[in-house]
């Protein structure tokens, strides 16, 4: 658990919690509060199904209602705020993008670096609050930030992009709790969200059917939408698939069976709206470059090892740093890994898990 | 300790009046019987919500039997509306309504339904001060419809609309006008025996009384169509066993605000005319929305430039001043109002409107407090919103 911060003043600090209606938060919330901090609940609104899509576990008016709920029996303030015009061009506008160019985005990697820890921060510092803090698991500790106690649920992973200013201001008071452990904390407590199923979809995108969300956001005849050629790695033209969004590098299922080796999806030519079908074999990458850098910690420089995680719930693997500018990382992988994705995030660690840092896989 | 927090939000609810509360305390008690029971029980009910139902009727000038208690503004303006469409297609007509489109969202979403059913709403537009465009409801008239909606006093922004002219209008044309007088009413003179209505809505909540219980005027000769199904309470217009401590927390609360009205009237406007003034010499560039018309005393609607109306209400909130932006929303959907549009208010000063309403308990003392705190939370809004659009 992470130590009482005081303020050299003496006075209680002011803490701004972000709420989504999830047990994770509240019991961050509880927590806060049990710690004798001023905590301000805070429920981001972040986007609208409109009147077709019934409510969802997530971002819906019942988890609005819930964190509400939740704050009343704290005893602390509740609001909602209203961010669905800078959660669409920030996060939605660039999943969609992304997309288009065949690429895999992660937003919530995105809906960290610039809706909860940037523009929630502006309003944290409006409201002179001295924190913030999430019911993410991870751990921010003197500045640095470092995997979450629960390997299971370990969300360091998404943290990568937020401004490293941000660390000595963040609390993650369920970080270093299982996810089982906050669930018991939960109903001691006698949350209302205590027993609330986990939400593991994209928030916006209802029932995972983000191909649903492209065809809401791009023209019926936008390239990534429209059938284009099934390739082999060695240029043969081995059918059609059904736009080259629905694909992703290391996807199995969707592709025409053979009686040979399993095919999986290699890689997407946008330009060409290729498909590249190959073997497992043809997976494998043995190095990786990051962009869109953004470092929690001292840049490293070349020749430097560290561990790199290339997909949520996958493996770190050891790395060595080829090369390293201001906007670009080239690691080599000491053991090859399994279908690399352009557009995931490639996550930097240390031996000890904290988070170095990250960049986009380019 | 924080200070007692102050309430500006009286448009949203008021807190129910100790005098309201002794009032129907028995009929939560020992007189609970059925009005409609021929027995001892019964007769005791019915005499409290007979009473109460007078007491409604002298403070608005018409007859008891013209006051129909409802369970608030909603369910009146609803019964209103749908209520003369229905009659009007029973009676073979089409079903029209029209109402103005600064309307509170009960009477748009009426009309609405009207809409649904097979009939057609028309929406009548309001000059930039808010009053209607007369010219428009002369051409709406012309399509005889089922009825004329107008609110009296608006919600959000406290704007008067000229009643006694339209009304008049409506009666020459021969076509019912219903007016929802919830915001105004006990705010200002007012008798139905100078305005020719043919419908009038009430609430309770504004007034202190409780929620749940409001009136619809029905005039004499008016036919609805009643909107609930049941016996034979309330002549069948609105049947359901009465909800009698709530009928006689109305006619107390009405009867109270009607003896206070002139009294009330000059001291809240003194109030709010104090809290203008203070915010604008603070806030120079603060807009009170709909300035030049004619406004209700106990609604001050403020357009803050460059501040969110969201934001600012949460630190209005945490600094302990409670109001609102405009109507009340759970969602936290960042809309701009239906109303402030409607005149013509630009989206972006929209969503920076807020709006302060005073009640029976404020103070003088609150207000100077309001006057502190405000340029203070605008402040800091304000900082936000650069912060946010860098």
């Amino acid at each position: 658990m992470v130590a009482n911060p005081s303020l050299p003043s003496g006075r209680r600090a002011r803490v701004l919690v972000a709420m989504s209606g999830g047990v994770d938060s509240s019991v961050a919330a509880a927590e806060l509060v049990a710690r004798g901090h001023e905590v301000i609940g805070a429920t981001l609104k972040l986007f609208c199904y409109g009147d077709s899509v019934p409510d969802r576990p997530c971002c819906s008016l019942d988890s609005i209602n819930d964190a509400r709920s939740v704050c009343q029996a704290l005893g602390i303030p509740h609001y909602v705020l209203n961010m669905e015009d800078r959660f669409s061009r920030d996060v939605i506008a660039n999943f969609v993008a992304e997309y288009s160019r065949g690429r895999t985005p992660i937003p919530c990697v995105r809906c960290n670096s610039f809706t909860k820890f940037r523009d929630l921060l502006a309003h944290a510092d409006a409201l002179e609050c001295d924190y913030l803090a999430t019911g993410h698991y991870a751990v921010a500790r003197e500045g640095r930030l470092y995997r979450g106690a629960d390997p299971g649920k370990d969300q360091s992973y998404f943290l990568w992009g937020i401004s490293r200013s941000v660390l000595p201001r963040l609390l993650t008071p369920v970080g270093g709790l299982t996810k089982a452990e906050t669930r018991a904390h939960a109903r001691q407590l006698g949350l209302v969200t205590a027993d609330k199923p986990e939400s593991v979809e994209i928030c916006f995108v209802p029932d995972d059917d983000y191909v649903g969300v492209l065809e809401q956001h791009l023209p019926a005849d936008a390239p990534a939408l429209v059938p284009g050629p099934l390739v082999s790695t060695r240029g043969e033209v081995i059918g059609e698939h059904a736009g080259f969004a629905r694909y992703t590098i290391g996807q199995r299922k969707g592709l025409p069976g053979g009686a040979g080796e399993p095919r999986f999806v290699v890689a997407i030519r946008p330009a060409t709206r290729e498909v590249v079908v190959g073997s497992a074999d043809e997976l494998l990458g043995h190095r990786v470059q990051l962009a869109e850098l953004n470092w929690l910690a001292d840049p490293l420089a070349e020749g430097d090892g560290c561990l790199v995680q290339l997909r949520y719930r996958a493996r770190a693997v050891p790395a060595t740093v080829v090369t390293v500018t201001e906007d670009r990382l080239d690691l080599a992988l000491a053991v090859p890994v399994r279908a690399i994705a352009p557009g995931q995030s490639g996550v930097v660690f240390a031996d000890d898990g904290q988070v170095l840092g990250g960049g986009v896989i380019a | 300790m924080p200070p007692t927090p102050i309430y500006l939000d009286h448009a949203a609810t008021t807190p129910v009046r100790p005098e309201v509360v002794d009032a129907m305390l028995p009929y939560l008690g020992g007189t609970f019987g059925n009005p409609s029971s021929g027995h001892g029980f019964g007769r005791a009910a019915r005499d409290g919500l007979e009473r109460a139902r007078a007491q409604v009727a002298e403070s608005l000038g018409v007859a008891a039997r013209e006051v129909y208690f409802t369970s608030g503004g909603t369910e009146g303006d609803n019964l209103a509306v749908l209520g003369a469409a229905w009659a009007a297609r029973e009676a073979g007509r089409p079903m029209c309504a029209v109402v103005a489109a600064t309307e509170h969202k009960a009477v748009l979403a009426a009309a609405h339904a009207v809409t649904r059913q097979g009939g057609q709403e028309v929406l009548l537009p309001v000059a930039p001060d808010g009053r209607l465009d007369m010219a428009a409801l002369d051409a709406a008239l012309a399509g005889r419809p089922s009825l004329v909606s107008v609110m009296w006093v608006n919600n959000e922004t406290g704007v008067i609309q000229p009643l006694g002219a339209i009304a008049e209008r409506c009666r020459t044309a021969g076509i019912l006008f219903h007016s929802d007088l919830v915001a105004g009413f006990g705010k200002l003179p007012f008798s139905l025996t100078e305005v020719p209505l043919s419908l009038a809505t009430i609430t309770g909540h504004k007034l202190g009384a409780p929620k749940g219980i409001g009136a619809l005027v029905v005039r004499d000769g008016v036919t609805l169509s009643p909107q609930v199904h049941g016996g034979s309470q309330q002549r069948g217009v609105r049947p359901g066993t009465e909800n009698i401590a709530g009928a006689v927390a109305l006619g107390c609360a009405v009867r109270l605000a009607w003896q206070e009205q002139a009294r009330e009237t000059a001291r809240v406007t003194e109030l709010r005319d104090l809290l203008a003034a203070l915010l604008t010499a603070a806030v120079p560039d603060l807009r009170i929305t709909g300035s030049t018309a004619p406004r209700a005393p106990h609604v001050l609607n403020l357009q803050v430039p460059g501040c969110d109306a969201q934001a600012l209400l949460m630190h209005l909130d945490l600094a302990g001043i409670a109001a609102s932006a405009g109507s009340a929303c759970q969602t936290g959907a960042a809309e701009p109002s239906h109303v402030l549009t409607a005149m013509g208010v630009p989206p972006g000063l929209a969503l920076s409107a807020v709006r302060l309403s005073l009640g029976h308990e404020t103070t003088a003392e609150e207000v100077g407090r309001v006057a502190e705190v405000f340029p203070r939370a605008v402040a800091k809004v304000r900082a936000l919103g650069l912060a946010l659009s860098r």
